[in-house]
């Protein structure tokens, strides 16, 4: 009964933990993964995703699944808008990039303190909650835990089947080729971003909740979704991101419960670094190399 | 009280008046006593101030006080609060305004205050204790109470000693090398005569340093973990022995012994979190748990799931910047409904306000401000403020401690006829009390720290707040206990309740 209950709580833990680090990293997964643009200005898309959600559930009265869905429309548009305007002189720089998005991340912080001061009432979370063995369990996370497999499996369809997806793909690893093939690049680039940032604004919508509604409220999610991404590595994004949150909040979870938040943390970050030093381009590279060696002896 | 008159230090017979505002440096707190024993209460210019007349009418420029607190970054949300206060109290100084307070005399603080003291009562059940209803009425009290209209007085003049108060405000950016950048800038370039400063203990401890490296008058606002004991330093916030022993108390009386504590990981955290280790044993308590918890965390699922294998009968929550407030509104979805006890939360970060009820339920914290206090001076205080910043959405407890804070320096300076660093550090150790919009405050003389009127507030399921219990003055008796007297013997340190053998027990 009581290690059943453990048991049970840990797998939801797990499960939370996993969705947490999926989510804040679901904006950069395509702008950084597939783009390869260190984009600084992660924390802060989020951030308006959780503004846009806050402001049109709170105060305009929308229901929440609607204010979710407005701010990845809110996000992504402004996220277009970025694109044209200043990010697309940075393709290929990647320095350049990350110090032009340090500023943007900076003006929209700060320009929102000035803007909404510093904090903005909380969003209720939606659902209650139940308990087993002493543990209780919140349904917002459990739909939380679903969503992020949908998103997983909406943008495994979006990039593998549409023409979109090929599109994106071709110009992403070989923009002369594709444009020589009749890819309109230049919109392909636009859309990608705008999409990475509408994702971003759509995580930072969903959990708004669960969070404080604050200008710097998008830094906390930076970090987890840097080392996502980077642990998942960059040959399938996808996969890559929902391998690495998984490994990751396996081994933060029961450390994390045995010794505490802090050793949580600090787990996570020396798995982060073996993980790196072991498979320098992720955890989806080595996948790979694992399936063509299979393959490879396969044919032989 | 018993530390603020001994006559200690032969008196010298030169007194401050009539000079041109330079002090000699032979001024005793005797003296100073001499001086206020004939000002009658509430009005506490000193004479020679008298006749001045209201336009800033001394020379030598600006008096320059320096003010660094987070006005972007993690620590935004108290950091505005504070620069909020500075510039009240500095605009109210500029205007001719003071708060009523001064020196105190051989009665002690109940001469001229609004309360006679009596020694902290604590763990003696329900019976003696004053008890404040929502609507702000007392009911059963054996203490003379009066309660003032108004605290904020006339000074007889403008800005301190006839000239313009400036007041330099900067913004630490949630970032402990920027405030050693600003504090070396203020000190050096500026020549702040007073630097008033610092929300967490880490900011504290960076500029620290600094401060005594330039002997800076250094006033330090925030409650926080206590111990401090430095020549330069003016600690105005309420600490441990003020906040964690009252409210621990109360919190094993009424919900039971088993104790979780979740804090920050970092020294105010930590050292918080030893007193209450230290504590909670000597009233029957028992920590059951303890976690620490780096400010970036902001997903609590596994710290919710610990408290939950606990069982605890109470949570202390000592969680600072708005990462970890997160914690409250996931544990209230988790249908975590353990009874809360914070030094922090609610009176700092009005986390009742921002987040939706329940997520607050059954909070208690011993604060010695927060926006809520029913009293006529505190409304007062409230209706100023927002006079002033319409669009501010709480006032904190750290935002009222710089509000007096300043205010007592402006006082001090007065006493010293001076704003020469040393004069007014001593005359801060002269048994200066100031009527604050919490209740009297005193500022102890040996270890510059403050008494504070301690109110023990609570959040219903709606996050309606209401004060359960009250102690009008509670000393820091701490530092006292381990033989603290920076009158006499100059330190710069910080102590923490490993150093006290009581607490090894």
């Amino acid at each position: 009964m009581e290690t059943d209950a453990l048991a049970l709580s840990l797998t939801y833990q797990f499960g939370t933990n996993a969705a947490f680090l999926f989510l804040a990293a679901l904006g950069l997964i395509v702008i950084l993964g597939m783009m390869n643009i260190i984009n600084l200005a992660h924390g802060e898309l989020m951030m308006m995703g959780a503004y846009v959600a806050t402001i049109t559930h709170n105060q305009l009265g929308l229901p929440f699944p609607l204010a979710v869905i407005v701010s990845f429309f809110a996000v992504a548009f402004f996220g277009a808008i970025l694109e044209l305007l200043i990010v697309r002189r940075f393709y290929g720089r990647e320095l350049g990039a990350l110090v032009v998005t340090w500023g943007i991340s900076l003006i929209l912080g700060q320009g929102t303190l000035l803007v909404f001061g510093p904090f903005m009432e909380a969003i209720k979370i939606p659902g209650g909650s139940y308990s087993y063995g002493g543990f209780s369990y919140s349904e917002y996370w459990l739909i939380l835990i679903a969503i992020s497999i949908a998103l997983i499996a909406g943008l495994y369809w979006l990039y593998r089947y549409t023409n979109y997806g090929l599109q994106a793909r071709a110009t992403m690893q070989n923009a002369e080729m594709a444009k020589a093939l009749g890819v309109p690049t230049n919109h392909v680039y636009t859309l990608t971003f705008s999409l990475g940032a509408g994702l971003a604004g759509l995580s930072g919508a969903l959990l708004a909740p669960t969070s404080t509604i604050a200008p710097f409220m998008g830094q906390q999610f930076v970090a987890p979704a840097f080392i996502t991404v980077v642990v998942g590595g960059a040959a399938n994004v996808i996969s890559g991101a929902v391998g690495s949150s998984v490994l990751l909040s396996a081994i933060k979870t029961p450390i994390g419960m045995a010794y505490g938040a802090f050793l949580g943390t600090v787990a996570l970050l020396v798995a982060s670094l073996i993980i790196i030093r072991i498979m320098p381009d992720g955890i989806s590279a080595a996948i790979q190399k694992l399936m063509d060696r299979r393959r490879t002896r396969n044919t032989k | 009280m018993k530390n603020d008159n001994k006559p200690d230090q032969p008196a010298k017979e030169s007194t401050s008046e009539e000079t041109t505002g330079i002090v000699g440096p032979n001024i005793t707190r005797r003296t100073f006593l001499k001086g206020s024993a004939a000002v009658s209460a509430g009005a506490i210019a000193p004479m020679y101030l008298a006749g001045i007349s209201k336009s800033f009418a001394a020379k030598g420029g600006a008096v320059k006080i320096g003010h660094i607190e987070d006005l972007s970054g993690n620590l935004a949300v108290y950091g505005i609060q504070k620069d909020h206060a500075a510039q009240l109290a500095v605009s109210e100084i500029n205007a001719g305004l003071t708060l009523k307070g001064g020196p105190i005399g051989s009665g002690g603080l109940g001469a001229m205050s609004n309360h006679a003291t009596s020694a902290p009562v604590m763990g003696n059940g329900d019976k003696d204790l004053k008890v404040v209803n929502d609507g702000g009425k007392l009911s059963a009290s054996g203490m003379a109470f009066v309660e003032d209209e108004d605290v904020l007085v006339d000074s007889g003049e403008s800005g301190i000693l006839g000239r313009e108060v400036e007041l330099l405000n900067t913004d630490g950016q949630s970032n402990n090398n920027i405030w050693q950048q600003l504090t070396k800038k203020l000190i050096q370039e500026d020549k702040v005569d007073c630097l008033v400063a610092g929300f967490t203990s880490a900011e504290r401890e960076a500029i620290r340093p600094i401060v005594d490296q330039f002997k800076q008058l250094y006033i330090y606002t925030n409650q926080y973990e206590g111990g401090v004991a430095d020549s330069n330093t003016f600690c105005t916030g309420a600490i441990c022995e003020q906040q964690v022993i009252p409210v621990v108390d109360y919190m094993i009386q009424k919900f039971g012994p088993r104790v979780y504590t979740i804090a920050a990981d970092y020294n105010f955290g930590q050292l918080t979190a030893a007193w209450t280790r230290a504590f909670a044993p000597q009233v029957g308590g028992e920590i059951i748990g303890e976690e620490f918890v780096p400010l970036s965390v902001s997903d609590f699922t596994t710290s919710i799931a610990k408290v939950q294998a606990a069982k605890p009968d109470w949570v202390f929550t000592l969680l600072v910047g708005s990462n970890q407030s997160n914690y409250y509104p996931q544990a209230a979805a988790t249908g975590l409904k353990y009874p809360m006890a914070s030094t922090v939360n609610m009176a700092q970060g009005y986390e009742h306000r921002r987040f939706k009820a329940p997520s607050l339920d059954r909070m208690h914290n011993c604060v010695n401000y927060i926006e809520e206090i029913p009293t006529a001076r505190n409304r007062a205080f409230v209706k100023r403020w927002y006079k002033m910043f319409p669009d501010d959405p709480y006032i904190g407890q750290m935002a009222q401690n710089t509000y007096f804070s300043i205010h007592m320096y402006a006082k001090a300076a007065r006493i010293a006829g001076t704003t020469d660093q040393e004069e007014v550090k001593r005359a801060l150790e002269s048994g200066l009390h100031i009527e604050a919009p919490e209740g009297t405050v005193f500022m102890e003389p040996s270890t510059h720290h403050c008494s504070h009127y301690i109110r023990l507030a609570t959040a219903d399921a709606d996050h309606n707040v209401s004060f359960v219990r009250e102690w009008p003055s509670i000393q820091p008796w701490w530092l006292q206990r381990l033989g603290v007297n920076l009158v006499k013997h100059k330190e710069y340190k910080q102590y923490i309740p490993d150093e006290d053998p009581f607490f090894k027990s």
